[in-house]
């Protein structure tokens, strides 16, 4: 078993995305994901480092040394970088998504959705 | 920030997550904690503290339910290291785990056993109500049967049990079906099974009707009988097979359930058995045959049974006096049933349960010596990991992990045995008990193996953490190295020592063993059992119903025998010394015409046989005094006995017996005393001879073996003698064809499978613990050449680097084997029941034992240092 072949949870794709207009700490992300997603994706710390563990396993995601010049900002804190690779697969799942949703358009579902 | 200044929330958001991994903490604990700070922080501050109790809540929920995957996930990552890690050493991996395989292997095996026959409730509603009762003549150390006046006065007086039942096998003869043949018959009274909880699979079994005198005779099929024999006919119920003379019917088959007290063919209710039905036996008080079994009421205690079965048995001596002499010392012996069938297993069992654990220690010994080893050479790897930030529990983790994987593919490695040694157990076991059949590989058995797999996990992989620990800390200091490596090597000259102890112990008891046996091989049995062939039969019960019919019928039979190519001596006789089939019916008492002593003062005699004239000189049993039989000793003559050594001496001292009559029916009937032979072994070897008795054949018939001494090799005579048999009377059933050296040796069947299961345990034992020396004085040289290299290099001989190397190791052995002598001494005391004429410190054998493992660990010394010796100094001095 191997965790790089393990699917993407939308709560994965959900930090990839976080991470992918620049680097952040943990609370960044976890911020920014329930801003973005209000009352969808429920991340707390236990899952949100679970996920970067596996991220960091799976070479999507890298820790980075140099911190954003950000003033007041903790120098302990690990700011987290998206790889190449995990730009590609947060990507390649959006097209995915897309895809999904023109199908669904095409049979004409998306229009009995409601608008968000 | 230091913990303790952190404030409270904080403070209980770490202390959650210790919940977690420690490497996973050591990853991302303190960045958690901050995330955590702030998120806090901002969510009392903008959005209140219902939001906040909310973010509590989701947090610790989350914690908790990420916990058990991420510990999940680290121990498969140890698992596939210490997979790795495996593959990586496989030789390592392959010695470790096929010794803890054997270790484990044997415990497990005899565990099957132990658990099956010892733990297991009996497989009958609601078994451990069950009792048995015997009674014995605990004067004359003897146990009786009960008869059925005794049977009647229990069943009507006792007030502890529910329901009392009676049960005796005999050997009847089947006709009809092709030869006759022999089936072994269960005689009970109605209620036997349902008293078992027994429920037929076919038919019915028994009802009281079946049991009433005069009811038509009934079958019982046991279900292996229905299988084997009738081909498992599903219309069995009803057919009706000829035996004694009757027709009796078959009215159900029993399910496949082990049967007690011992295994028959059919069952049959006690009106259907002619010896049981005879008035004589329904009459005779110390007509001691059946066995009697009972269901206790409900509340009743083991002590209120003892002593209810006690008070009846204090009435029967009142009422018949006559059949309860004081020098009897006549007591019931009433036990449960499930403890009564184990009796002689039980000791026999946790004594080898014992050896197996030895076994076991010594194995985990040596894979924990190993292991140290391997340790030594994992340093470098070891102390890279920690250096790259692996914690020590980290560390620890990972060699428990590894110890764990091998422990347990050695637990598997067991199982296969166990389930391998099977067979040959409940073999074993059957010579011990009637349970033997039962044992199996269950769930409890799985457990043990696992149970024994994780215990040596815990003993072998902590001590090689512990050591790591030390190798870990010393590894980055240098200095510190030697003192580590000099404390793993007291630790590994210690399991050595341990090792050699252990299996000096078992050594010990499996010499006693040996010596035991050899003993008993050397018992003089009084008689030459070379070139003698024994041949017991069952005649048609109901057609020789009197004296004179059995006469000719025996006059016949030896005739006809006798005529047979090969055969140079015959002899007609009811048994034989050392017959499987013989029953001890207890001892009889004489008076003495002419001698106003009463019974009690004279011998009691436990041996009665009748013989044909050629007895003594077919079994070559020494004539002392008087003669032997003669054709003329006929019905028409005085009665005549011939009596053994022990009997004249005890009775006569140095008198002659000869001319001198006795009567054991207290002058009814005269024996005149004609000569005295030589004593036999009649009970087993390690009995005592019996006063013995011979009567003569032709004037008590009682014809159920022929004996026979032959110029050749006695079982080349075999089949002629088995058709002389059938030939005088078709309708006899052959049962049991042996010579009389396979009697000798079945006679300690016994003694001598226990002997090679104590026996295997210990050479297995042993040869770990050699293999424990050679491989750690191996490793002693391997990083020692550099050093010997010098030495040889600054003159030192190889006889010198020789000595030195053996020295090491022998000085190791020595210290065992002084541990292992003060625990062979204060252990070979429990063994003491299985021996025979030596004692648990026989010098001979501690003598022998320690010389043999002295010289086989010299052995074991001598071939590393010989490679040490031969260290070439040039090749030594560029090692590293």
């Amino acid at each position: 078993m191997s965790d790089a072949q393990s699917p993407l949870t939308p709560a994965m794709f959900n930090v990839l995305l976080a991470l992918a207009d620049g680097d952040k700490h943990g609370y960044a992300v976890l911020k920014e994901v329930a801003e973005q997603t209000p009352g969808e994706v429920q991340l707390s710390t236990g899952t949100l480092y679970g996920i970067i563990k596996r991220l960091l396993a799976d070479g999507l995601i890298v820790e980075v040394r140099r911190h954003p010049a950000i003033e007041n900002d903790d120098q302990r804190r690990r700011y987290y970088h998206l790889t190449d690779t995990g730009r590609g697969v947060a990507l390649a799942e959006a097209e995915r998504m897309e895809k999904l949703v023109a199908r669904a358009r095409s049979k004409q579902l998306v229009r009995a959705l409601k608008p968000v | 920030m230091p913990k303790s200044r952190l404030p409270f929330p904080d403070r209980v958001y770490a202390a959650l997550l210790r919940i977690l991994p420690f490497e996973f903490r050591l990853e991302f604990g303190s960045d958690m904690e901050e995330t955590f700070r702030m998120q806090r922080v901002e969510t009392a501050r903008e959005h209140g503290f219902p939001a906040l109790l909310r973010m509590w809540w989701a947090t610790i929920a989350d914690i908790v339910r990420m916990a058990p995957r991420e510990h999940a996930s680290v121990l498969w990552q140890d698992v596939r290291y210490a997979l790795r890690m495996m593959r990586k050493n496989p030789g390592y991996t392959a010695a470790a785990v096929m010794i803890l395989g054997l270790g484990i292997g044997v415990n497990t095996s005899i565990f099957s056993a132990v658990n099956s026959v010892l733990l297991k409730p009996l497989p009958y509603l609601n078994g451990d109500d069950l009792v048995v009762l015997r009674q014995r003549g605990s004067r004359m150390s003897v146990n009786l049967g009960v008869s059925v006046p005794e049977i009647n006065d229990y069943r009507q007086r006792n007030r502890s049990l529910t329901g009392l039942v009676e049960h005796h096998s005999m050997t009847f003869t089947l006709l009809g079906r092709g030869e006759a043949h022999r089936v072994r018959a269960g005689v009970v009274s109605a209620g036997f099974f349902d008293l078992f909880g027994v429920k037929p699979l076919m038919g019915r079994t028994f009802v009281p009707d079946d049991d009433r005198a005069g009811a038509p005779p009934v079958l019982v099929l046991s279900y292996e009988y229905w299988k084997t024999t009738e081909g498992g006919d599903p219309n069995i119920v009803g057919r009706v097979f000829q035996m004694n003379d009757k027709p009796h019917t078959v009215i159900g088959v029993l399910p496949s359930i082990p049967q007690y007290p011992n295994e028959n063919d059919v069952y049959m209710p006690t009106t259907a058995c002619p010896y049981r039905s005879n008035p004589k036996t329904i009459e005779s008080r110390d007509g001691r045959m059946m066995s009697v079994f009972g269901r206790l009421k409900p509340g009743v205690t083991m002590d209120q049974y003892r002593s209810d079965m006690a008070m009846i048995a204090e009435g029967m001596k009142r009422d018949n006096p006559k059949f309860y002499p004081d020098e009897m010392g006549f007591q019931t012996a009433p036990s449960a049933l499930r403890s009564d069938l184990t009796t002689r297993a039980r000791p026999m069992l946790f004594a080898l349960l014992g050896a197996a654990a030895f076994v076991l220690l010594i194995a985990c010994a040596n894979v924990a010596n190993l292991m140290l080893a391997r340790m030594a050479r994992r340093e470098q790897e070891l102390v890279i990991r920690t250096a790259v930030g692996a914690g020590s529990g980290r560390l620890l983790r990972q060699l428990l992990t590894e110890s764990l994987v091998m422990a347990l593919l050695a637990a598997g490695i067991g199982m296969l045995f166990a389930a391998g040694s099977i067979r040959l157990l409940a073999q074993f076991a059957g010579q011990l008990t009637p349970r033997a059949r039962e044992i199996t590989i269950d769930g409890w058995v799985l457990a043990f193996a696992i149970v024994c797999a994780s215990a040596t996990t815990i003993v072998f992989g902590s001590v090689a953490a512990l050591y790591s620990r030390q190798d870990v800390a010393s590894g980055l200091k240098e200095g510190n190295r030697a003192g580590t490596e000099k404390s793993r090597r007291f630790v590994r000259s210690l399991f050595i020592a341990a090792q050699v102890a252990f299996s000096y112990v078992l050594l010990i008891g499996a010499g006693l063993m040996v010596r035991s046996l050899i003993q008993m091989n050397r018992v003089d049995v009084g008689f030459t059992p070379q070139r003698v062939l024994a041949v017991t039969f069952d005649r048609n019960w109901s057609k020789y119903n009197s004296a004179e019919q059995l006469r000719a019928y025996s006059k016949r039979l030896l005739e006809k025998v006798q005529s047979q190519p090969g055969v140079l001596l015959a002899a007609v006789s009811d048994s034989f010394p050392l017959d499987p089939e013989m029953m001890d019916n207890g001892p009889r008492r004489f008076v003495v015409e002419g001698d106003a002593r009463p019974e009690s003062e004279w011998p009691p005699v436990k041996s009665i046989r009748l013989a044909s004239p050629d007895y003594f000189r077919t079994l070559g049993i020494p004539l002392l005094a008087g003669r032997a039989f003669l054709e003329s000793d006929t019905e028409d003559t005085p009665h005549v006995a011939v009596i053994n050594r022990a009997l004249a001496r005890q009775a006569w001292g140095n008198a002659d017996p000869v001319g001198r009559r006795i009567s054991f029916d207290e002058g009814k009937h005269w024996f005149a005393i004609i000569g005295v032979v030589g004593d036999t072994k009649e009970f087993g070897l390690i009995r005592e001879t019996p006063f013995q008795l011979y009567g003569a054949d032709a004037q008590s018939p009682d014809p159920n073996s022929v004996l026979v001494r032959t110029a050749g090799d006695p079982e080349a005579v075999t089949n002629l003698v088995r058709r002389a048999i059938l030939d005088v009377d078709p309708e006899t059933a052959i049962a049991h064809v042996e010579t009389l050296e396979q009697a000798r040796a079945d006679s300690v069947a016994e003694p001598r499978t226990t002997t090679r299961m104590f026996s295997l345990f210990a050479v297995l034992a042993f040869l770990i613990a050699l293999a424990g020396i050679g491989s750690m004085l191996a490793l002693w040289v391997r990083q020692r050449t550099r050093e010997i290299g010098i030495r040889m290099a600054m003159g030192a001989k190889p006889s010198n680097i020789l000595v030195t190397v053996i020295r090491q190791g022998m000085l190791l052995v020595t210290i065992g084997l002084a541990a292992g002598y003060l625990g062979a001494v204060a252990l070979t005391g429990f063994i003491k029941t299985f021996l025979f004429q030596v004692e648990p410190t026989d010098v001979a054998t501690y003598a022998t034992v320690s010389a043999l493992l002295l010289g086989a660990a010299l052995l074991a010394c001598y071939l590393p240092a010989m490679r040490a010796a031969r260290i070439d100094p040039q090749v030594a001095l560029r090692c590293d």
